[in-house]
């Protein structure tokens, strides 16, 4: 696959930041952690300050040039928006 | 016995709609997926395998399986409010996952792995009643590199071959597609021009021409996720699909499709 595709190979040092993500998108317990205190949680998962700090703003393009997986980005911040603001969804 | 075959969106909106989605598209792609249960209730299946790609949900990291069979007694998932609980086809299960690699597919196993939200979402709208037992088999479609097309179509082509010669009635479900790029900067413009041209060649029955796209097609166009449907293809061959519905939202080309198998 090539550079510029779309979903790309992730590279095995942004693991600890897809380790995050797909916490922040599958683990409820681990979105609460993040909710009551992000530094620490971010820390526990061992991202670096420059990962923590495109994390709080949930900066995707670069979350992915750092080598996260578009998708868990997508996902994550998806899950931490409805936490945020419920707003209005409807269950079908 | 392969009774009927299926390709169902998945779209998460589906299931639950926030504001930015058109709620009459909702609705009419409900209504699709309403006639995928009828027809499942005539079908009468024994049990329903479902070939959806896991979004990174059951597979994280730690293993990231090409093809997978979830072999257990049931299955569980959970997306927002809802919680799934499904039985699975163990018998079935199990026959798939060792004639599979009698075949040469070394697929992986799993009796625990939760269940991804493309494979219950679908089955959350086409389930007929009373439910049948189920058999997940995951394709990997977003950790690069994923299986190429051929493979999953030569898979497909296995996994028919098996589900005929079984003494169940199986009904088979490809869940995913259509054209879609969540999380990158082309979501809000998908390739919808693409899908349609591939519904009309689907509807001619040409859907083995979709064995010999490439990967990187499949990433180009949005439609990563058209592995599950190749995999199907494999299975059924080059029967006319008849397209129950092609639904384009802003982010989203929702399909829903029935290849009518010939059956005794």
């Amino acid at each position: 696959m090539s550079e510029g595709a779309h979903y790309r190979f992730p590279p095995s040092e942004a693991y600890p930041l897809n380790r995050c993500l797909y916490a922040l998108k599958s683990d409820p317990a681990f979105i609460e952690r993040f909710l009551a205190d992000p530094v620490a949680a971010t820390l526990e998962m061992g991202l670096t300050e420059g990962e923590r700090a495109d994390l709080r703003r949930m900066d995707r393009d670069a979350l992915v040039a750092r080598g996260a997986h578009p998708y868990l980005v997508f996902m994550a911040g998806l899950r931490l928006k409805i936490a945020a603001e419920p707003g209005a969804l409807e269950y079908f | 016995m392969l009774v009927g075959a299926f390709a169902v969106a998945h779209t998460p909106q589906l299931l639950i709609r926030p504001e930015t989605e058109d709620r009459d598209l909702v609705l009419r792609v409900h209504a699709a997926m309403g006639r995928v249960k009828r027809r499942l209730q005539e079908l009468r299946p024994d049990a329903i395998a479902i070939v959806a790609g896991d979004h990174v949900e059951a597979f994280f990291l730690d293993a990231v399986p090409a093809l997978a069979v979830y072999v257990g007694r049931e299955c569980a998932g959970t997306f927002g409010p809802y919680r799934y609980r499904l039985d699975i086809h163990e018998p079935l299960a199990r026959a798939v996952v060792e004639q599979g690699i009698e075949r040469g597919f070394d697929l992986l196993y799993t009796q625990d792995a939760k269940l991804d939200y493309a494979f219950y979402v679908p089955l959350h709208f086409v389930m007929p009643e009373p439910a049948r037992p189920i058999v997940p088999l995951h394709v990997n479609v977003y950790l690069p590199p994923q299986p190429t097309p051929a493979r999953c179509h030569a898979w497909g082509a296995a996994l028919g071959e098996i589900l005929r010669a079984r003494p169940e009635r199986v009904a088979l479900i490809a869940s995913g597609g259509m054209s879609h790029f969540p999380g990158t900067d082309r979501y809000a413009s998908p390739e919808f021009d693409y899908d349609r041209a591939l519904l009309d060649l689907l509807r001619d029955g040409r859907g083995c021409d979709l064995a010999r796209v490439t990967g990187e097609e499949l990433d180009k166009r949005g439609n990563i996720e058209l592995r599950t449907w190749i995999t199907l293809l494999g299975a059924v061959g080059d029967v006319r699909a008849e397209v129950y519905c092609y639904e384009p939202s802003w982010h989203h080309g929702n399909a829903v499709v029935e290849w009518p198998l010939e059956t005794a």
